[in-house]
């Protein structure tokens, strides 16, 4: 799942959480399941590190990236 | 592209190459070619003769004036007059040489246009063969600018409406430029500085030359096939107006307008603003720029996380308060209702009972009547058939039963 995604998904948790539909049991659910994203969403920020990367196209379609050094 | 010229006077040995002799020795030799009707040379002898005199007195060189008779043949080649005030000069295009042309010049329009002069044998006519133009202040290139801009604009290519929002948080950030140019080492020095977890996927093209606009065309193609980027740069460093011009094309601007993640156009500028700028959903004016629109400040996206964890938090003990004190109501009012329920049944027991006491023979024993039985079966005895002398029966009254004797019968 991508950053954004993940947030989008963490912010529709939270208005879930704020509305009167959601039953306790499933509440806690939710809310386990924020935790995991903000989780992952905040080690995508402090331990991914960047590469740069070249894109070399062999045939139509078949890709391979090869690190350029910087 | 421009070579600087200064124009010399034609080589004096012109004659001696026509004639092949010289002056001095014609009068003793036999007679030079062309010299008496007898020796008359053919056309294409003296026009060929004419040719190679031109071209070998003229290097290529850049000439003055206004454009006039402007024609677009059907094959493709530009046939024009260059004049001034007292003289004009043919001039031809062909259409090989056109792509170092920016576009074609209208009637009226001062240029300066370079080339060799050389004679057309078969018109016999001296001409300009042109292989470079442009009109003064730059005015073909902001023409042929025009002119891709109206196109484009008419198609709704340029329209605010179509440009596509920049995402907020990207991971992959994809770059159309040259590997060795000053403009991917801007880009991953501020990708660094801003967001060292963004990583940089470069699709390469040359982005100056006559090769370039195909390149980038490609290039752009190329990594949204790849499509695992949420944004593109497309640019380079700054530059002349012929260097940059890739970004003027045509073909260039519907790539970037075909592109299947939004782009941002980084062309560093000398000049105002390329086509590419106009297509692109974001416009920076250098590559930096364009990193800085692409991807925001790490520490921007982990405060925005911080907030939403406190969000998190406050939305389930806020939740759970909410359920907390729907709990107590519910107890409440289930209380009420169960103790209303309570005096209800209380009354329609009583109720009840009334109207059962009212059908009891209890009650009518009360008002001093009794019952007669049989001692076994204790069948009612009601008439005075049910007596024989000497029975013995049971007698119920309001309170108790005693036995009796019948001492007569009826």
């Amino acid at each position: 799942m991508s950053y954004e995604k993940r947030v989008a998904r963490l912010q529709e948790i939270v208005a879930d959480l704020e509305g009167d539909g959601v039953p306790l049991d499933d509440a806690l659910k939710l809310f386990e399941e924020g935790i995991e994203i903000l989780r992952l969403a905040s080690d995508e920020l402090t331990t991914a590190e960047g590469r740069v990367q070249l894109l070399i196209e062999r045939v139509e379609g078949v890709f391979e990236t090869r690190q350029i050094d910087d | 592209m421009r070579r600087s010229y200064r124009t010399g006077a034609p080589r004096a040995a012109v004659e001696a190459d026509l004639f092949g002799t010289s002056a001095a020795m014609r009068s003793v030799a036999p007679a030079t070619p062309g010299s008496t009707p007898e020796t008359a040379i053919p056309v294409a002898s003296i026009t060929e003769t004419a040719r190679a005199v031109i071209e070998g007195s003229f290097s290529p060189l850049w000439v003055r004036g206004e454009v006039s008779d402007f024609k677009r043949h059907r094959n493709g080649h530009w046939y024009f007059c260059l004049r001034d005030a007292s003289a004009q000069v043919r001039c031809v295009v062909w259409s090989r040489s056109q792509r170092g042309i920016p576009t074609s010049p209208d009637d009226g329009m001062e240029v300066t246009a370079y080339g060799q002069l050389t004679v057309y044998a078969a018109r016999g006519e001296m001409h300009l063969n042109v292989t470079a133009m442009d009109a003064v202040g730059d005015g073909l290139w902001r023409k042929a600018m025009e002119e891709t801009r109206l196109r484009l604009d008419r198609e709704g290519l340029l329209a605010t409406a179509r440009k596509r929002k920049l995402p907020y948080a990207p991971t992959r950030v994809g770059m159309v430029t040259s590997p060795d140019g000053a403009a991917l080492r801007d880009v991953i020095s501020v990708i660094r500085r801003r967001a060292p977890h963004v990583s940089l996927v470069v699709s390469a093209a040359t982005v100056q030359g006559v090769n370039a606009p195909a390149e980038i065309v490609a290039a752009i193609q190329r990594i949204c096939r790849f499509g695992e980027i949420d944004v593109l740069i497309v640019g380079r460093g700054g530059g002349s107006r012929e260097d940059l011009w890739a970004f003027n094309d045509e073909a260039v601007a519907r790539a970037i307008a075909d592109a299947s993640v939004p782009v941002i156009s980084g062309v560093g500028h000398e000049i105002d603003v390329t086509i590419a700028d106009l297509v692109a959903d974001h416009r920076a004016a250098t590559p930096s720029a364009a990193a800085e629109a692409a991807v925001p400040l790490r520490s921007d996206l982990l405060s925005g996380l911080r907030d939403l964890s406190d969000e998190l938090s406050s939305s389930l003990s806020d939740l759970a308060m909410r359920a907390r004190t729907r709990l107590e109501n519910g107890a409440t009012s289930l209380k009420r209702a169960a103790s209303i329920d309570a005096e209800r049944r209380r009354a329609v027991i009583g109720a009840t009972a009334g109207q059962l006491n009212a059908l009891s023979p209890l009650a009518t024993l009360a008002r001093g009547y009794a019952v007669a039985r049989t001692v076994g079966d204790r069948r009612t005895l009601s008439s005075i058939r049910d007596f024989n002398a000497g029975d013995l029966f049971s007698l119920t009254v309001r309170d108790g039963e005693i036995l009796a004797h019948v001492t007569e019968s009826a």
